[in-house]
């Protein structure tokens, strides 16, 4: 026995020390247990989307670090103007931009086809972004022109380098089918070399990338999805950057490890519970106002951590182009909730069913509104249940209060459109994510959707939140930032203050110091 | 001896396609739409249902299952409804580094087990005897992905002798450096059942007539532990070694996800929470045949282990 330990260990110190990262590679810890499809038009989930933006352009571009959709910049697209309606749209395509692996140059054909794809349903988990483009022309080899049926509030904003407006090489999606996702082929700074299962993604640099070669060599995506395993390989040295388990305390002691620098960054993540107003006993606005009344959002983010977590403003995310920074919410005030419900006939107060997810993060907010609501007299029955299942049910309407968390492309109207536009409410045809049947600020967002004067479209979009906010449709609670960590010797080589795809962007600029 | 396993294969078909059709009716029971959760929360019901079509998930349940089973007797197990690719290539890119832990923590928790347990029994009620009771015990009411944090922070982290990412591979030396934590954190698991149940076997077989007979004539304590007592305790070993087989890789799925390894696990986790219907159905085949084939070889053994069982 005493022999075989010696042994043991003697071989243990044999392999040792362990290999570290080179300094032109970096090594990224994803929370996530393996790739999905990798196509920027298909993927949806955070892991995914990160890693493709590193290998994708649009044919314009937020500001790398920045989300705010006022500051765009060209990307693939050199240039673009518009009629003054904003219906027609007139891109001049960069020349002689390099798509990956030989693909050949990309022009003004790939970029019609690109838009095209992402609009195809069948191709496309964001063709709704594209419902109202009728024609996309190559007048020549360096221009694309696009046709709107009507002008598209932030339009841009749908052909920026994030979902949908990802541009794909042609040729290689001919080429490959449905294989283009086990190979993806764009124009950015990182080309897709190696996958394996479960372990992880390699891409190397781009070296003909049209703003000059990448300074790091090798990008490694590792599939980590233990989120202790993550902190541990990046306390080890394994990991240079990680995707952090999103909560404060996570942030707090992650903060404590030298060297490290931790970021909380944008987009926030809006947490709002979605009442459905045609059901029994939210159908009563005075139930809602009730529920909106007995939330204490600045108690919760204290709950969540101010580090990581804030207040929410409206019933859009606050920072968005459009968003009411100052609409009228509730205050907390749990002797009006009990009024309230008294008057709507629930003097001994009143249980609501809440299906919900057993994802951490949302689970222990939920879990709090609870204890709030509580004392207000209302007992919300919150029914767990896993979060695919999750999805599945408030799709079907089966819980009169959705709790939901998302942050969408930074322009007021893709929230109102998809959460309170009558058109999203689930079950319909065209359902997205109106859980709560609201109908009350259609006129507004359709209008604001098409307006072409900024100040006016501003006013719309003010007036929407306002109707929505007093008709009690939803209660916005509080907002979740994006928490990641890496050595502080890695430099971005940009401000970072946000990113769309959630994952800091990986530039050609992004290197380490030492 | 041909035979049986011939009658027991023919056996495991009909398992197999028993364990198929329940697979396939649970998870399309289990509410969540594969489709929905592809395209994200920013897709329309109309792309939705655009994709249901063209996986087939529109068609009637029993005729998914008609095209399910005609594809399966032709060795065709459809492809991944997320990644696209062929469930059968999916798994086996995973399976060895699944089987490879399941095999060398076995190994260790035999290599660790036998020997504790049959000193256990020799100096039963002695301060070693319940010094090893109590470690197994331990050993069991251990959960596995505690001993794994522990053991990753003290050999990944306190003295970095082994990586926290324990999925390499190309060479014998990243091998081992991969295996050795996650085969040891599971080894420790298995070495606690069998230590008690070698233990137990042993203490059975020492009280026996044939024992105080060899004794009596001579032969060496030595020999009479080792051959005349260890043979005969082997059959309830081998059983439970056999049986904590289909426990070990079941337990992997944690072992897996702390150690960041590739394997059956987390390609089960994952395609549980994709609704991936092919994948899922595909892995239950593999577990199925895996459990099989582990209760044959565990019979087989029998007959060598003991002459006189006979396998009809």
């Amino acid at each position: 026995m005493k022999k075989l330990v010696i042994a043991v260990m003697g071989a243990a110190f044999l392999a040792a020390p362990l290999a570290f990262a080179q300094k032109k590679s970096l090594v990224v810890g994803m929370g996530s247990a393996d790739a999905g499809k990798l196509d920027p038009h298909i993927a949806s989930t955070t892991p995914d989307k990160g890693l493709l933006s590193w290998m994708f352009n649009g044919l314009v571009r937020l500001k790398p670090g920045s989300i705010n959709p006022e500051f765009i910049e060209p990307d693939l697209a050199e240039s673009w103007t518009s009629n003054p309606a904003g219906t027609e749209w007139t891109f001049k395509i960069r020349r002689g931009v390099q798509c990956h692996h030989g693909y050949g140059e990309y022009t003004a054909d790939d970029a019609a086809f690109s838009i095209r794809r992402a609009a195809n349903k069948a191709t496309s988990s964001y063709s709704n972004d594209f419902s109202a483009v009728d024609k996309v022309e190559t007048p020549d080899k360096y221009t694309l022109k696009i046709t709107l049926k009507s002008p598209v509030a932030g339009f841009l904003g749908y052909v920026a380098n994030v979902n949908g407006g990802n541009q794909v090489c042609k040729k290689a999606v001919d080429e490959m089918g449905e294989n283009f996702a086990k190979k993806p082929i764009g124009t950015g700074p990182f080309m897709f070399a190696e996958y394996q299962p479960q372990q992880f993604v390699k891409l190397t640099a781009n070296k003909q990338y049209f703003r000059g070669a990448p300074a790091l060599e090798e990008i490694t995506y590792r599939y980590v999805p233990a989120d202790s395993a993550r902190d541990l390989a990046f306390q080890s040295g394994e990991l240079d950057m990680i995707y952090g388990k999103q909560d404060q305390v996570w942030m707090d002691r992650t903060m404590k490890l030298p060297g490290v620098k931790v970021v909380a960054m944008e987009p926030g993540e809006l947490s709002v519970l979605s009442l459905n107003i045609t059901v029994k006993p939210l159908d009563d606005i005075r139930v809602r106002q009730a529920i909106a009344y007995a939330i204490d959002r600045k108690a919760i983010v204290v709950f969540k951590g101010a580090g990581s977590s804030r207040v929410a403003v409206s019933v859009v995310p606050s920072g968005y182009l459009g968003t009411d920074e100052k609409a009228p919410l509730y205050p907390y005030d749990p002797a009006k909730a009990k009024a309230l419900l008294t008057e709507a006939g629930f003097p001994n107060g009143i249980t609501i069913k809440t299906i919900h997810t057993t994802l951490t993060g949302m689970q222990t907010l939920i879990e709090a509104v609870q204890a709030q609501l509580k004392k207000a007299g209302i007992n919300l029955d919150i029914e767990l249940v896993e979060h695919a299942t999750f999805h599945a049910q408030i799709r079907k309407d089966l819980s009169p209060i959705v709790h939901y968390q998302a942050a969408r492309f930074p322009v007021a109207d893709v929230y109102l459109t998809q959460f309170f536009d009558s058109a999203s409410i689930v079950g319909t045809p065209t359902a997205v994510t109106n859980f709560s049947h609201c109908n009350v600020a259609d006129a507004d967002i359709r209008a604001a959707r098409s307006a072409t004067d900024p100040a006016k479209q501003k006013e719309l979009w003010k007036a929407a939140q306002e109707k929505i906010i007093k008709a009690v449709c939803a209660v916005p609670v509080y907002e979740q930032l994006q928490l990641w960590a890496w050595k502080d010797t890695l430099d971005l080589g940009y401000q970072l203050q946000g990113s769309l795809n959630l994952s800091p962007p990986i530039t050609e600029k992004t290197r380490f110091t030492k | 001896m041909t035979a049986f396993v011939v009658r027991r294969l023919a056996f495991a078909c009909v398992t197999l396609f028993a364990v198929l059709t329940l697979v396939f009716v649970l998870v399309r029971i289990v509410p969540g739409d594969p489709a929905q959760l592809i395209l994200g929360d920013q897709a329309s019901r109309e792309a939705i249902d655009a994709l249901r079509q063209r996986l087939g998930l529109n068609l009637p349940i029993w005729e998914q299952y008609l095209v399910f089973l005609a594809g399966a007797l032709r060795g065709d197990w459809g492809v991944s409804l997320v990644s696209g690719q062929p469930v059968i290539g999916e798994v086996l890119k995973v399976l060895p580094w699944t089987i490879q832990l399941t095999i060398v923590s076995l190994i260790l928790g035999i290599a660790i087990g036998v020997p504790l347990g049959v000193y256990a029994a020799i100096h039963r009620n002695r301060v070693i005897d319940y010094a090893v009771r109590v470690s197994s015990l331990l050993g069991l009411s251990f959960p596995p992905f505690v001993a794994a944090i522990i053991l990753l922070l003290a050999f990944a982290i306190a003295l970095p002798w082994f990586p926290v990412i324990s999925a390499r591979s190309g060479s014998l030396a990243a091998w081992y450096q991969s295996i050795t934590l996650p085969a040891v954190s599971l080894g420790l698991i298995t070495a606690a059942y069998v230590t008690r149940v070698t233990r137990s076997a042993m203490l059975e077989v020492l009280s026996e007539d044939y024992v105080r007979t060899a004794r009596a004539k001579g032969v060496p304590w030595n020999a009479v532990v080792w051959r005349h007592a260890l043979r005969n305790a082997l059959i309830p070993i081998i059983t439970v070694v056999g049986l904590y087989l289909g426990i070990l890789i079941g337990n992997s799925v944690l072992t897996e996800i702390v150690f960041s390894r590739p394997g059956l696990g987390k390609l089960l986790i994952g395609a549980l929470n994709q609704r991936d219907y092919p994948m899922l159905q595909g892995m239950m085949v593999i577990y199925t045949l895996i459990v099989v084939l582990v209760n044959l070889l565990t019979d087989l053994a029998y007959g060598v282990a003991d002459p006189r069982v006979k396998l009809k």
